[in-house]
């Protein structure tokens, strides 16, 4: 890889990071385990590794965003997350801030 | 199957301990439930490459536990540039004091070329162990401020009554668009003036130190020759040896002071005045003796008239030279007070 290539790489990282949070919790308004959550974020067009959407729910939970709860489903033991009554609220602001700079870089453009 | 189990166990390995148990679980459910849904895509097992390249795509068993583990920093952002400052000024100032203490005991006790070459590779091993405690004690630091955020909000000296009117005035450029001295500049200035302090304490034991750089391969033919150094120029050394120490000094002042950048011109001004005192002793020195003979009785007659022209050689360059440091530092002197009454001038204006 080049060093513009790194450097490009580097910054879509930075700027997919908040992204996937964001899409995160949107998605978890409804309740899903991670494997279903990863395929339903990928219908919609957001591929995301295992390695970093498992480990982020696990970040989400620890701050309190969202609430989990292990259940047996298909005969297995599943971890079922959804949206926490803290994530709801952030969510939203969160969005709020999401759109307004979306709204901003629509007028620069 | 076995290869996915021998994968989670290697994920495990790297997992904290107190979530491991919870972590695999979480994941072996997310996982089998993908392979499943692969399986009944392709309507048989995957093969056992099939299997490898999914959790080669996955990831290392490392990277993969790593992502579970909290971001951790030994020196946090925040904190990170006074660390580095502090870092940089326990460095100049270990330096400096070993330097004095070493030249100290070099000078004190019986000097040699051993103790000097000792003294030098002691330096990175004491360089080290400096930054090792303040790595420690910032380390520290971080670690009680993420713990215990509530007990030390403000750290790094980033306060919440901050006042842009504490700011260091404007680094202004030298005349000739030269760039002020930087901080690394003064500190290699001191670092050298005092590896010079050394050597030239050593002179008086080794003075083939000083000689050999004068008259190179014919320092080695002075114990033969019938001439030896008079008493004057024990008192020139001292005079240089005392003119480097307030030279050093000084410049130490300034660097703990955080004055490096300010103009020197004052500094070098008075080290001109001082630098006078040794050509002065050379110039005024009874008799004009510089260099005698080392067996008069015998050896008179054949150099005497060497001798007496050494002699008045030496008186000559030495009263040339310091006639030339006055006119020097008068025209500095004149130069240093037009300048300032240009700026009262232009101060009143």
């Amino acid at each position: 890889m080049t060093a513009p290539d790194n450097v490009f790489e580097n910054l879509r990282l930075e700027l997919r990071r908040g992204c996937l949070t964001l899409a995160v919790l949107a998605q978890l308004r409804q309740e899903h385990y991670g494997y279903t959550l990863r395929k339903a974020l990928a219908e919609r067009g957001l591929e995301i590794d295992e390695s970093t959407l498992y480990p982020l729910l696990r970040r989400l939970e620890t701050q309190g965003l969202l609430a989990s709860e292990w259940r047996e489903e298909d005969k297995r033991n599943k971890r079922f997350y959804h949206l926490s009554s803290d994530g709801e609220r952030i969510f939203g602001q969160l969005l709020g801030e999401w759109r307004a700079i979306n709204a901003s870089i629509d007028n620069i453009l | 199957m076995e290869l996915l189990d021998r994968y989670l166990q290697a994920v495990k390995k790297h997992l904290p301990w107190k979530r491991q148990d919870d972590i695999i679980a979480e994941l072996r459910a997310n996982l089998e439930a993908q392979l499943e849904d692969k399986e009944s895509a392709l309507g048989r097992p995957l093969t056992q490459g099939e299997t490898e390249d999914w959790l080669r795509q996955i990831g290392p068993p490392i990277r993969v536990a790593a992502r579970y583990q909290p971001q951790q920093f030994l020196i946090g952002p925040a904190l990170f540039p006074t660390y580095w400052f502090v870092l940089r000024l326990a460095f100049m100032w270990s330096m400096i004091i070993y330097a004095i203490v070493s030249a100290l005991q070099i000078a004190t006790q019986t000097p040699n070329g051993a103790a000097v070459l000792v003294a030098v590779l002691r330096a990175p091993g004491l360089l080290m162990t400096v930054a090792a405690w303040v790595t420690l004690i910032f380390a520290i630091i971080e670690f009680a401020a993420a713990h215990y955020p509530e007990k030390c909000p403000e750290i790094a000296g980033v306060t919440a009554d901050w006042s842009p009117g504490t700011l260091p005035p404007l680094e202004k450029e030298e005349a000739g668009g030269k760039k002020p001295r930087s901080f690394a500049h003064a500190v290699a200035e001191e670092i050298f003036g005092f590896l010079f302090l050394i050597w030239l304490l050593l002179v008086p034991h080794y003075p083939n130190l000083l000689l050999y750089l004068l008259l190179g391969p014919g320092v080695f033919y002075l114990p033969v020759t019938p001439f030896q150094l008079a008493p004057v120029w024990v008192a020139f050394y001292w005079s240089v040896v005392a003119l480097n120490v307030l030279q050093l000094v000084w410049r130490s002042v300034d660097l703990a002071r955080g004055a490096w950048q300010k103009s020197r011109r004052l500094q070098h001004i008075v080290m001109s005045a001082f630098g006078l005192i040794p050509l002065g002793l050379l110039a005024t020195v009874r008799d004009q003796v510089f260099v005698t003979l080392k067996h008069p009785a015998l050896d008179q007659a054949r150099y005497g008239a060497t001798v007496d022209s050494i002699n008045k050689s030496i008186h000559l360059s030495a009263l040339i030279l310091c006639a030339i440091a006055v006119l020097s530092l008068a025209w500095e002197i004149g130069q240093m007070s037009v300048d300032a009454y240009r700026k009262r001038v232009a101060a009143v204006r």
